[in-house]
């Protein structure tokens, strides 16, 4: 569609009658913004002279009932809606891949109340997470939600693609966060899922829209746990000779019961790697960090008894300094020029699995890289850890890739496939925290069986016209 | 171009997103163009086909841009991505791309002149010279610091040119500014002359304490983002006798209102106005507290847009306990 196009002028005259002329963009600058997010292959096709696709709108809405307007002229005309937070989204998510409407939420980012007694904060989610955090703790508590991208995504963004923070082995991940949800339903109905997230009447409704990436609605409102800033928060750190005695302790310190607010676990390249780089640390080994928050003297204890399961195997004690460094500069990693950057190719291969398999999936995508990929570096940690597994944070890192933009994403994309089938194989499910999006989309299928026709028939259910994020979690596209 | 000496910015900014939480302009239009990462995809845009810097739509992204800084000063790596807009300005202006309304304000500024007044062991550049005794004192317009943020070099050094003669005849040995911009100006251009900010120069100075007062300090993006962040200003209103109250949820965004671009409410009167009333949304009780700010722009801005606000500058503040 081009603004030569009357039939262009009309939507826009739509959409601006509904949200007001400021807050529908149509200039090239937004467009730019928009047509790129931190997926890897519009960052490429950019990085290599192209011109990734555009929306034909960057529409702001400031309340559901907005939303709800635009998504009823979306039906009208049958164009896509692609809701759009912070952009940050690895997966490719939000791009506007067969152009259409960028619904993006930032206008919405209204504390709308905190609740000292029940310990929740209700939040428009176009709000950006730091700035949440922020007006909690004003108030003298935490969301607790502390993902390296805090600054950089939206509350909606994390719950469309069920994202996670550094505190989640003791405060969860999004989804355990969310006690409930206000969602326009792609039909342009404005419903409210159950306020409290543990019942027994029905299906969980909020369930099925955490993770749903803007396929099934609109998440416009949220209400989500909050904390007490604890007395004490503190961390340890060991090195060990190879990073099947660092997953032994890990996964004792899990299965003993004990409640780390963090485990991090680097495989010994990426101490060697960016562990040093990062943080300063020169060793070789595979490096562990853990902590503990809460009351002080629980605190020591558990850290302590961390600390004993450690030195149980093969290590050497970095202690609480080097814990504490890993702690003040935790997102450092994620800043240039630490992160990896074009034109270099890379990807986060986020696998989960249980403690049984982990490694095995480990082995799986390494050998599979490596051997069928000899230009690529192999490189990954573990840093969500749970009661019976944890997530692999793996990344492959291409120095050199191809100069040309569709060989480069050709290859990109032969290493996800043979990685992540590879992971599947040994029982890990892609992925624990990034989502699917454009990335993972034709995954979907190999991973959920004659499960994903299930899926499918909610999206068709709920979507008839296929106007929300065609094309993502392995729905169908729009046609090219 | 100038953009292609900021290259290394280019590449760190245009797939970034670490900062993007404290752009004051893209917090009150969310618009994904006026973030960090926005402005440098503009720039590598335009780096690629050099067409594109007369694309009107991207001209005036660097336009609406408040070059407060704090996003550079929040990097871990301190990428100036203020400094690749400003290079971006100038590649605009310089080429004519420049939007009639800059070239208008441009041409205002161009008329600047400089009168010295008395003699004094030091020269004093504000508005409070009573602050200052024993000083000689010089007036005027803006010293060349807008004219050189809007991209127009050429025209900001004549201007300075004209303080710089000013100054010379003066003979004096110290020059107290009292502007964060032009004290940021005027400490890189000139030479053979001490350049302090009012704040140092007061602080120094037999100022007693009056009556306890609580108030707001709003930072300045110049002496905070750009010049080191002095803690000049904030020791001279405890010594004065004000109790500095925290203000907003944070001490990394910048609250100054477009201060880092000079001339932000001439430009972008309605940004301007979107950022005051930010400001205004964040603050508890808009007249419960005094707000005082460096700048008497930003003084001006915020009275401007939020009527109701208690606001003066820094050497307001100070003049007060003085009577």
């Amino acid at each position: 569609m081009t603004p030569k196009n009357y039939l262009y002028e009309m939507i826009r005259s739509e959409l601006t009658w509904a949200v007001g002329d400021e807050h529908v963009q149509t200039n090239e600058a937004d467009k730019l913004g928009h047509s790129i997010d931190y997926y890897w292959v519009p960052e490429c096709w950019h990085d290599r002279g192209k011109k990734p696709t555009p929306p034909d709108f960057v529409v702001h809405p400031a309340n559901a009932q907005e939303v709800a307007e635009v998504l009823k002229i979306a039906n009208t005309h049958n164009i896509p809606v692609i809701p759009w937070g912070g952009g940050s989204g690895s997966q490719g998510g939000a791009l506007p891949i067969y152009g259409g409407i960028v619904l993006d939420m930032k206008r919405m980012n209204k504390v709308l109340e905190i609740d000292p007694v029940s310990m929740t904060v209700t939040v428009e989610v176009g709000i950006n997470t730091q700035h949440l955090e922020w007006q909690v703790e004003k108030a003298g508590y935490s969301t607790m939600h502390l993902p390296a991208s805090i600054a950089c995504a939206t509350l909606g963004g994390f719950i469309a693609h069920r994202g996670t923070g550094v505190l989640s082995t003791k405060y969860g991940k999004i989804e355990d966060m969310i006690m409930s949800l206000e969602v326009v339903t792609p039909t342009g109905e404005i419903i409210n899922t159950l306020p409290v997230p543990r019942h027994a009447s029905g299906p969980a409704l909020t369930e099925l829209y955490l993770g749903s990436e803007g396929t099934l609605g609109v998440v416009t409102k949220a209400t989500m746990k909050i904390h007490p800033i604890p007395e004490s928060r503190k961390f340890h750190a060991f090195l060990f000779k190879t990073m099947h005695d660092a997953m032994t302790a890990g996964s004792k310190i899990m299965t003993s019961r004990l409640r780390p607010c963090v485990i991090r676990l680097y495989d010994e390249t990426e101490t060697a790697k960016l562990v040093k780089r990062v943080l300063g640390i020169d060793r070789k080994g595979a490096y562990l960090v853990f902590g503990f928050d809460g009351p002080e003297k629980i605190v020591d204890l558990e850290l302590e008894e961390a600390c004993k399961i450690c030195r149980q195997q093969d290590h050497e004690d970095l202690g609480t300094e080097a814990g504490q460094t890993w702690w003040d500069h935790r997102y450092k990693f994620f800043y240039p020029p630490f992160m990896f950057h074009l034109p270099q190719a890379f990807g986060t291969l986020d696998t989960v699995a249980t403690f049984s398999n982990i490694e095995k999936v480990y082995w799986a995508m390494k050998n599979v890289v490596e051997k069928n990929f000899p230009e690529a570096t192999f490189i990954g940690h573990f840093s969500h850890w749970y009661d019976w597994g944890c997530m692999l944070y793996a990344r492959f890192i291409i120095d050199e890739p191809p100069k040309d933009a569709n060989e480069a994403v050709a290859l990109y994309n032969r290493i996800w496939d043979m990685a992540i089938r590879a992971a599947i194989k040994e029982g890990g499910v892609i992925n624990e925290h990034h989502g699917v999006g454009l990335k993972l989309g034709r995954i979907m299928r190999d991973l959920y069986g004659p499960a994903f026709k299930v899926l499918e028939a909610v999206k068709k259910t709920l979507d008839p016209n296929n106007i929300m994020n065609p094309g993502k979690m392995g729905f169908p596209g729009k046609g090219v | 171009m100038r953009i292609d000496k900021h290259l290394d910015v280019i590449n760190a900014c245009r797939f970034c997103f670490m900062c993007r939480h404290l752009d004051p302009v893209a917090n009150v239009t969310f618009r994904e163009a006026d973030t960090p990462r926005g402005r440098a995809l503009i720039a590598d845009r335009i780096r690629m086909d050099r067409t594109e810097l007369q694309n009107p739509d991207f001209v005036e992204t660097f336009y609406r841009s408040a070059l407060s800084a704090a996003n550079r000063f929040h990097c871990v790596s301190h990428y100036d991505e203020t400094g690749l807009a400003l290079a971006a300005r100038r590649d605009i202006a310089e080429a004519g791309f420049a939007p009639e309304r800059v070239k208008a304000l441009a041409k205002a500024l161009e008329k600047a002149t400089f009168a010295v007044k008395g003699r004094g062991k030091q020269l004093y550049f504000g508005n409070h010279p009573e602050l200052y005794p024993g000083s000689a004192v010089i007036t005027g317009g803006d010293p060349g610091k807008a004219l050189e943020v809007l991209g127009f070099a050429a025209a900001s050094k004549k201007v300075l040119a004209r303080f710089k003669k000013a100054v010379a005849a003066t003979k004096c040995k110290t020059l107290i500014v009292a502007e964060p911009s032009s004290y940021d100006f005027l400490r890189d251009q000139l030479t053979g002359i001490e350049v302090i900010h009012g704040s140092e120069f007061l602080l120094a100075s037999p100022v007693k304490a009056g009556r306890s007062r609580k108030a707001v300090y709003l930072e300045s993006d110049f002496l905070k983002n750009y010049d080191g962040n002095p803690a000049a200003p904030r020791e001279l209103l405890k010594k004065a006798g004000y109790t500095l109250m925290p203000f907003g949820t944070n001490d990394e965004e910048s609250y100054a209102v477009g201060e880092g671009a000079v001339v932000y409410d001439a430009l972008n009167p309605e940004l301007c106005k979107k950022l005051c009333e930010r400001v205004c949304s964040l603050a508890d009780g808009a007249g419960k507290v005094l707000f005082v700010t460096a700048s008497q722009t930003v003084k001006d801005a915020l009275t401007k847009y939020n009527p109701l606000f208690d606001v003066v500058t820094l050497e307001e503040a100070v003049a007060a306990i003085l009577s």
